[in-house]
């Protein structure tokens, strides 16, 4: 991410537009030129990066662009103290030297002669390696050693996702239209708002599309942007969602002399076929042996019902659940969710989850193995809807249940 | 059945409300539950306490603090008043003393007269430092934790940044009944204010030499920690706690080459200015000025005007006089301040000063203080990080070779050398350039001069434009 100083955006009529470079030739070269000089600046000291950076910004309209490109690269590096004698060690010793005199410039060639000395052991140093490693841990001073180099394109795609993630810092909240799609890949996403300490509000179901209002505890008593880096953070997770419109309300940045003081609300809005690319890794499509085994074994069977992944977010008071499958036949449908080994409190809480959900077309397969009694997980609410299964879950028993199940 | 309230990220939870609290909370659909600011804790426990409901109260994990007080000091007649007016207020509000009248034993004699969890807000890491190593001093039986600057404790008694504490506001709401703000006109920013109004604490205190906030925000202080208890203004202290001192003006000349050059490079920038019709009085003269200067023009007038820019500071002449001023006091204790960092490690490297910025690591910083406090250093340069209240209680020379132009920085600065001690008259000095735009920032700095901003105030502030191209 970048830096609130290097973002780059203009407002029409309310909307913020980030920067984007998209890959021409131009900007895969400019992208190119960078990654180029940061290479040929591996086992140089950073004071020498900065200062070629800056020449190579100078007199550029788009320096901001070429400074934010950088400082992506420069994240991607890995910068040490270099030399053999340690910099905190030459400090003391240097420092504790010169308490002896009224400081003056003239003693300090004398001085820096004198510490040398001192800090000779089996290999002798000269008074210029005193002075240079006396801020030789400076950040500046430190040397690139390692850049884990993208190409000129994947730089270019991390700006434009970088530019567009700052445009979330100062946003209340963040409103996603999820239409309807197969597979959504909702699993990711309801991690990562959990990781991020977000909450949402769902409304909507699996034929239509579905609303997720994104924001934090404290959004109810007011607009805030305390969850800004959190959405932003969230972005690329989203990404890997299909389908979708986003829109958040940002705060205008009245720092800004351009900005038009009246301004008190800016939008910004985005789609998942905006083209930006995520750096989060792709999510599994199973998370699971036992999903993905059953996906295989469905699939040889000949049958009328349609197997749909993680298509459907269910809310329920305090959050929201995403089984793990939705079983579709002339406009009947069904969910499955199969509850493999976990935690005796993970249990709790998905039943509790599934019970409070409220929902009577789920159906629950529950390994044999689990013992949900010393869990203290009663199934008896399901009924006729648990599928009990050992080892491998059979696809026939699911369905047989399917038939039966009415429609929510 | 008892109503629980719970505590759910800075926020306090309840499934059904008493009609006695019912005022605080709001119905939250997104969790199907009622929910208030974690800083209304006191208000409602008060009132259901009143009421006599009784509640199940998983919100506040709160400890108590063996702090065995290990100080035998007396404290000052203002000190004692300042606690006694914030006891009286309900321990809540905030305690207004210049820098240098002891705001950190105020502290500690509230800390062990509430001795509850407690977490200790301060500005910067060298306060960090010093309120870890003041704690450690006072209760040296109790494990004193640290947030920020590399250490991430997770103790009763914990000292953190603004910073680290507004990151974590949500993992420490529930934890503190009592929340320390040293330097508290810090507080009210958008993103430091969640410490307070996410924290349950009960117990508040608000410590500061000049709560003014240039956007007039300390306001805000009144519900984020409690009303002014206590103020008490630097005069009214002078001669009891506080040394008198001497204020020395020196000001620089450039040389005759170095004028010539300074005459030129203004007049090259203004020329530019002068043929593209921009004035640089305003904030967008300013903003035009920069967008100029991509044309090779533009670029060599923001170079002239940056090279003028650094003439002006005059870092040549004022080492010239800061040299003299080190022969003048061979024995004094002695702090130097330059506002940019390349001027303080110039000076490090050239006079072997020790030297301090926000880039020096936690730990060598802590133990160059140390060195200063024990004299094993009699001189430290650094630039603005010890700014805020930090504590160097020795030292008696202050000199000032470049400033920017904040009236809350200019009196903090001089606090750093308002020590009583004994005998000691302190001198300040400070090294202007004359005949430059640089010598209305100083005047502005005492307060003499404040019309508008000026080019050079607008040039130092630059960076944070963010025109669109």
């Amino acid at each position: 991410m970048l830096p609130t100083e290097l973002l780059l955006f203009r407002v029409r009529a309310g909307l913020v537009e980030p920067r984007r470079l998209r890959p021409t030739t131009g900007n895969l070269g400019t992208a190119d030129m960078l990654i180029q000089t940061f290479e040929a600046h591996i086992g140089k000291r950073r004071h020498e990066l900065d200062e070629e950076l800056r020449a190579l910004e100078a007199g550029r309209q788009d320096f901001r662009v070429v400074r934010g490109l950088a400082h992506l690269l420069a994240n991607r590096g890995t910068f040490e103290a270099g030399g053999h004698v340690e910099p905190g060690h030459v400090r003391a010793r240097v420092f504790a030297l010169a308490q002896d005199h009224v400081p003056s410039r003239r003693h300090t060639a004398h001085l820096l002669e004198q510490a040398a000395r001192a800090l000779s052991t089996d290999t002798p140093v000269s008074p210029a390696e005193v002075a240079a490693a006396l801020y030789a841990d400076l950040p500046d001073q430190q040397t690139l050693v390692a850049l884990d180099a993208p190409t000129p394109l994947e730089l270019i795609q991390l700006y434009d996702l970088s530019q567009a993630q700052g445009m979330l810092y100062r946003a209340y909240s963040l409103v996603i239209t999820a239409r309807r799609n197969e597979p959504s890949r909702y699993k990711q996403l309801l991690k990562y708002l959990k990781f991020f300490g977000l909450m949402v509000t769902v409304e909507g179901d699996a034929d239509v599309g579905f609303t997720l209002t994104l924001d934090g505890p404290t959004s109810l008593f007011g607009s805030t942007t305390r969850y800004g880096l959190a959405l932003a953070k969230f972005l690329p997770a989203l990404l890997h969602v299909t389908k979708w419109d986003l829109s958040a309300a940002v705060k205008p940045r009245r720092d800004l002399a351009w900005v038009d003081p009246k301004d008190d609300e800016w939008s910004f809005q985005l789609t998942s076929e905006d083209g930006y690319v995520s750096h989060y890794p792709e999510p599994r499509d199973h998370d699971s042996a036992l999903e993905s085994g059953f996906v295989e074994r469905f699939a040889k069977l000949d049958t009328g019902w349609v197997l749909e992944r993680e298509v459907d977010l269910v809310p329920v008071p305090g959050g929201v659940i995403l089984p793990d499958f939705r079983l579709v036949r002339e406009g009947r449908s069904v969910l499955v969710e199969i509850v493999g080994y976990w935690r005796p409190e993970y249990l709790r809480k998905k039943f509790d989850l599934l019970r409070r959900s409220g929902r009577t077309d789920v159906i629950v397969c529950v390994s044999e193995r689990l013992n949900l009694e010393k869990a203290g997980v009663d199934p008896s609410d399901f009924g006729d809807r648990v599928v009990w299964f050992k080892g491998v879950l059979n696809p026939r028993d699911v369905l047989a249940v399917a038939d039966r199940v009415r429609p929510a | 059945m008892r109503p629980t309230l719970r505590l759910d990220r800075g926020t306090l939870v309840l499934r059904e409300v008493p009609e006695v609290v019912a005022c605080w909370f709001t119905w939250d659909a997104r969790s199907q539950n009622h929910r208030a600011p974690g800083a209304s804790y006191r208000p409602v426990m008060e009132a259901l306490r009143s009421a006599g409901v009784s509640v199940v109260d998983e919100a506040a994990v709160f400890s108590k603090l063996e702090l065995g007080f290990a100080r035998d000091v007396t404290p000052y007649p203002h000190q004692m008043a300042a606690l006694r007016a914030w006891k009286d207020a309900g321990r809540r509000g905030v305690v207004v003393l210049p820098t240098g009248a002891g705001k950190t034993l105020v502290a500690q004699l509230a800390l062990r007269d509430t001795p509850r969890s407690a977490l200790i807000c301060v500005p910067t890491l060298d306060l960090l430092q010093q309120w870890y190593a003041g704690l450690v001093a006072a209760f040296p039986d109790t494990n004193v934790g640290v947030l920020g600057g590399g250490s991430h404790d997770d103790t009763p008694l914990l000292v953190s940044t603004y910073d680290s504490a507004a990151i974590h506001a949500e993992t420490l709401a529930g934890t503190y009944a009592f929340q320390i703000f040293d330097e508290c006109h810090h507080l009210p920013s958008d993103f430091t204010r969640v410490i307070a109004q996410m924290g349950l604490a009960p117990y508040r205190l608000g410590l500061s030499a000049t709560p003014k906030r240039s956007d007039g925000r300390e306001r805000d202080l009144d519900d984020l920690i409690g009303p002014v208890v206590y103020s008490v203004a630097p005069d009214e202290l002078a001669g009891d706690t506080l040394a008198d001192y001497r204020e020395t003006i020196i000001r620089v000349k450039l040389s005759a080459g170095e004028q010539r050059r300074y005459d030129d490079l203004i007049r090259q920038r203004n020329d530019f200015l002068r043929l593209q019709g921009i004035r640089l009085g305003s904030l967008e003269g300013w903003t035009e000025f920069i967008r100029a200067s991509g044309s090779p023009q533009g670029r060599a007038a923001m170079r002239a005007h940056r090279e003028a820019k650094s003439l002006a500071y005059g870092t040549e002449g004022k080492l010239r006089v800061l040299e003299e001023i080190l022969a003048t006091h061979p024995s004094a204790r002695t702090l130097i301040f330059t506002d940019d960092n390349a001027t303080v490690y110039r000076i490090s490297r050239e006079f072997l000063i020790p030297a301090i910025t926000h880039q020096t690591p936690v730990k060598e910083r802590h133990a160059m203080l140390e060195n200063f406090r024990s004299g094993d250093y009699r001189i430290l340069v650094t630039s603005r990080v010890l700014n805020e209240g930090v504590d160097v209680p020795e030292a008696s020379v202050a000199v000032v070779l470049s400033g920017t132009a904040t009236e809350r920085e200019h009196i903090q600065r001089l606090g750093r050398i308002l020590r009583k001690s004994e005998g000691k008259q302190a001198v300040l000095y400070e090294v202007i350039t004359e005949g430059t735009s640089e010598e209305r920032v100083s005047q502005q700095r005492r307060g003499q001069w404040s019309p508008g901003m000026s080019a050079q105030d607008i040039a130092d502030h630059y960076l944070d434009l963010n025109a669109p191209d």
